[in-house]
């Protein structure tokens, strides 16, 4: 009998303990998840949900601990076993060649062949039958450069259908989603329970966790908290599994009025890398001690807009004024000169150097400066009090100064972002996804830093695709279509569903053909 | 004993002693396939490479032919390891190093100028000719993100005929060899010590070294250039001007290259002859590739080359094993710490795995 409820289990993780030098990542962690359910993994920063999935996947070996699959005791050694095992694993970073087709991308080393050369035709049949059984919508010709965010992650999981996982990992799944494009995936990973897969789903975004798992794990400080039934559990009761502590959910009380225009755009125009148009006419102010938030669904020219208002794409037409100073196509280091900090939307390819260490990381941008530097030479020993300083007032766990980023998890990179830029005292930040791919916890240690600036009276330009962040933080909401701002909103009043009209160009539609 | 399973401790190994043993172990694969090949040709390799040790380090006089080979593969070490911390390859050292040795040489046997300012222009002219040479290329670059690597290597054609047309059709001594004319004594860089020709071109390549291994760690400007080769977009975020740095990077590192090459005419060969310095530039960027881009490593990765160089006209007489063995080893070395580059780069201790250069 007891065979036959081992049997039930599709993945069971006993007294699983990792460490990396002092860091106990996993401390005897157990971890079981039924056949057919999904699954979801839950916890802050560094509590060690990735480690532990890394450790199922065959990325990292435990200390300690035994791993069953299907009931029976197997020694997962590489990635490439885990997948024999029927695991798959969707990464938060996706793994895609931006160059080939998603056909291409899908078969990436385990090509259909004929006679020597690959069979496209037959990869890209493949491809659109796996597509229709799945319910993943892609065009198997695209190339994967040209692809939505969305796009991009249904042809991973795609990647992962292809090589015959039953049992598949999401890390992060909705944190680059639009809510409609996660409403989506969630119809499609409940699909996949119904053919009888397994899905463990890596999240901290509660509201989903309690809608679309059947069962949650809590993990807190590499340890688990407890498994239980989502119908059960409540927002406020996982968030304090989480967290420790009861967390506060509600619009943030705000007070004080908005100061002088610190930053001014004047009718902004601008092209994207392919030389089309990508900034259509954008105008806006940023008052001191006011939050300006940017709606919009991924790709409507969010990015380019944070470029030119950083200094890194010159505009092609148009005005821009920060603190006094004409910065309209003057590069980074002018802009920053002027008042700006800046977060920027995707922190692996531009917000840190994975390869330095935490105090090099901090520096940047300040190298020259006289607080940090003194005839050309770097102050190290400056940089590094700095950087312990900011460690600590930030909370960034991680073993010290010397450390190195790529050693940190996503959400304490975004912390090392963060601590740098917000400490510089500067007069306008300038702040893109701030809390992507970020949990519960540490989402509330953002905004809350984030307040404070504005209470401190800093100029706040918000960019984010998460509506309640822009709901509960913004002073007045923006949102942009196509490269155009289509409506400027007051948060206090307006419904997501209206948000949601704007963000689809409703208004803009309207507009036009008026 | 005890049944629970005991934890392995986590190797605690400082990323500087990581790259270093991997870098030896890649040092160590090559000289074994060496091994092979001689033993291959017929030879004993335990033999020939006594002989290469002996004819490196065997005697006061040795160790000196070493270190005149070293000298410009230490120079042009540097060159290569200025580009490869901004995150560029200058492959163009070779030709940097022709174009140099020749303008020096120029200057040594045009100019009438007084001693020890002669030598200073002639090596101020070496690096001038060395940075004009990589200008295109380095424009190019930052202005159309047209590749370095292509450009400079064709570069390198360009620069040694045009450097035997010079020799040949030009400035030809009048004689049998393809050289030009002998440059002004004023025009001698000094040597070190009687009966070798080594000279104060070895003070000035560590002197490089030691300097570049400083400016990148403890100057503000260093650390825009090293944090521009291991993540641009960063440095552009962080308002580093990332163009006009990859041009200053070329420039300076095309104009060490020239320095090499006016090093090499000035200090050994007081003339400049078709051919004089045979991969003294490639070896340079193989050093720094060896070293990992630590202009300190680089030093200890050229003497180790200058050795081998030395060594093998020893081995050539005493054995039946051709110098172009010599050229396996390092061809080896170069595969070995290609595919080293590769590993280290695909398991870092977050455990993801992904290749990326």
């Amino acid at each position: 009998m007891a065979a036959d409820i081992a049997a039930d289990f599709a993945i069971e993780m006993i007294g699983i303990t990792k460490r990396f030098g002092p860091l106990t990542a996993n401390r005897d962690v157990s971890f079981a998840v039924r056949k057919g359910e999904i699954h979801a993994l839950v916890g802050e920063n560094g509590a060690g949900k990735t480690t532990l999935m890394n450790v199922l996947f065959g990325m990292h070996l435990p200390d300690s601990g035994q791993i069953k699959v299907n009931g029976a005791q197997v020694e997962i050694t590489s990635p490439q076993v885990a997948i024999g095992l029927g695991l798959g694993m969707v990464h938060q970073h996706f793994k895609l060649v931006p160059s080939l087709t998603v056909a291409e991308n899908i078969f990436l080393g385990m090509e259909i062949v004929r006679g020597g050369l690959i069979d496209s035709a037959s990869q890209v049949a493949a491809v659109r039958a796996l597509s229709a059984s799945s319910g993943l919508a892609v065009d198997p010709t695209r190339v994967v450069r040209d692809l939505s965010v969305g796009s991009e992650q249904r042809v991973e999981i795609l990647k992962v259908l292809a090589r015959g996982a039953r049992i598949v990992i999401l890390d992060e799944p909705t944190a680059v989603l639009t809510p409609q494009e996660g409403r989506d995936l969630f119809r499609t990973l409940r699909g996949f329970t119904d053919q009888g897969m397994t899905v463990i789903l890596i999240s901290h975004h509660l509201d989903e966790v309690l809608e679309v798992s059947d069962t949650v794990t809590v993990l807190r400080d590499g340890a688990v908290i407890g498994t239980e039934p989502a119908k059960g559990l409540t927002e406020a009761r996982l968030a304090q599994m989480m967290v420790g502590r009861p967390v506060d959910f509600g619009r943030k009380r705000r007070d004080g009025t908005a100061g002088a225009p610190v930053l001014t755009l004047t009718r902004i125009h601008a092209r994207d890398d392919r030389g089309l148009p990508a900034l259509m006419d954008v105008s806006l102010t940023v008052h001191a001690g006011e939050i300006v938030a940017i709606a919009g669904v991924d790709g409507n020219g969010q990015t380019e807009l944070a470029e030119v208002v950083a200094g890194l794409r010159g505009p092609s037409y148009g005005r821009m004024n920060l603190n006094g100073r004409d910065i309209a196509g003057a590069p980074a280091d002018i802009v920053r000169g002027a008042g700006l900090a800046h977060v920027p939307a995707d922190r692996l390819v531009r917000g840190v150097d994975v390869q330095a260490s935490i105090m090099s990381n901090i520096l940047m941008g300040r190298q020259d400066s006289s607080a940090f530097s003194k005839g050309g030479m770097i102050r190290w020993g400056r940089v590094r009090a700095e950087a312990a300083a900011l460690i600590k007032r930030f909370d960034i766990r991680t073993q010290g100064p010397d450390a190195s980023v790529k050693s940190l998890s996503g959400g304490n990179m975004q912390k090392v972002v963060l601590a740098r830029e917000f400490s510089q005292g500067k007069q306008f930040l300038l702040i893109d996804q701030p809390t992507r791919g970020v949990d519960i916890g540490a989402t509330e240690g953002i905004h809350d830093e984030i307040m404070r600036r504005r209470a401190e009276g800093v100029a706040i330009l918000l960019i984010s695709v998460q509506l309640d962040e822009c709901m509960k933080l913004a002073d007045r909401l923006l949102v942009m279509f196509q490269g155009c701002l289509v409506a400027e909103l007051d948060p206090k009043t307006v419904t997501v569903n209206e948000i949601g009209l704007h963000m689809m160009g409703a208004s803009h539609n309207r507009k036009a053909s008026a | 004993m005890t049944d629970i399973p005991l934890a392995r401790p986590e190797r605690h190994v400082p990323v500087w002693a990581q790259g270093l043993i991997g870098q030896m172990l890649a040092l160590l694969i090559a000289l074994a396939g060496g091994a092979v090949i001689i033993w291959l040709v017929g030879e004993s390799p335990l033999h020939v490479y006594e002989v290469l040790l002996r004819g490196a380090l065997g005697s006061a006089e040795n160790v000196a032919g070493s270190l005149l080979q070293a000298t410009p593969i230490i120079v042009c070490g540097v060159a290569a390891c200025v580009a490869l911390r901004g995150g560029l390859f200058n492959i163009g050292v070779e030709g940097q190093l022709y174009v140099g040795g020749f303008a020096a040489a120029w200057v040594g046997f045009t100019l009438n100028l007084p001693a020890g300012l002669h030598v200073v222009v002639g090596l101020g002219a070496g690096m001038l000719a060395g940075a004009l040479w990589i200008i295109l290329p380095a424009i190019m670059r930052a202005r159309f993100n047209a590749n370095e690597v292509v450009s400079t290597i064709l570069m390198n054609y360009v620069a040694v005929l045009l450097t035997s047309y010079l020799t040949i059709a030009v400035f030809k001594r009048p004689g049998g060899w393809s050289e030009t004319a002998p440059i002004a004594q004023t025009a001698y860089l000094p040597q070190l010590m009687d009966g070798s020709r080594v000279n104060l071109g070895l003070i000035i390549g560590l002197a490089l070294a030691l300097g570049l291994y400083l400016f990148l760690r403890y100057t503000g400007a260093g650390y825009a250039v090293s944090t521009m080769g291991s993540n641009p977009k960063f440095a552009a975020y962080g308002g580093v001007r990332v163009k006009r740095n990859i041009v200053a990077v070329l420039l300076t590192s095309g104009a060490i290259g020239g320095l090499a090459g006016g090093i090499e005419t000035l200090g050994v060969h007081r003339r400049f002859m078709e051919g004089f310095a045979p991969g003294f530039g490639f070896d340079g960027v193989i050093a720094a590739l060896l070293a990992n881009g630590n202009p300190l490593g680089v030093v200890v990765a050229a003497l180790f080359f200058g050795a081998l160089r030395k060594g093998s006209l020893l081995m050539e007489v005493e054995t039946g094993a051709s110098r172009e063995i010599i050229t396996v080893i390092q061809a080896l070395i170069i595969l070995c710490v290609s595919a080293q580059i590769l590993i280290r780069r695909r398991g870092g201790i977050s455990g993801e795995k992904r290749w990326k250069f």
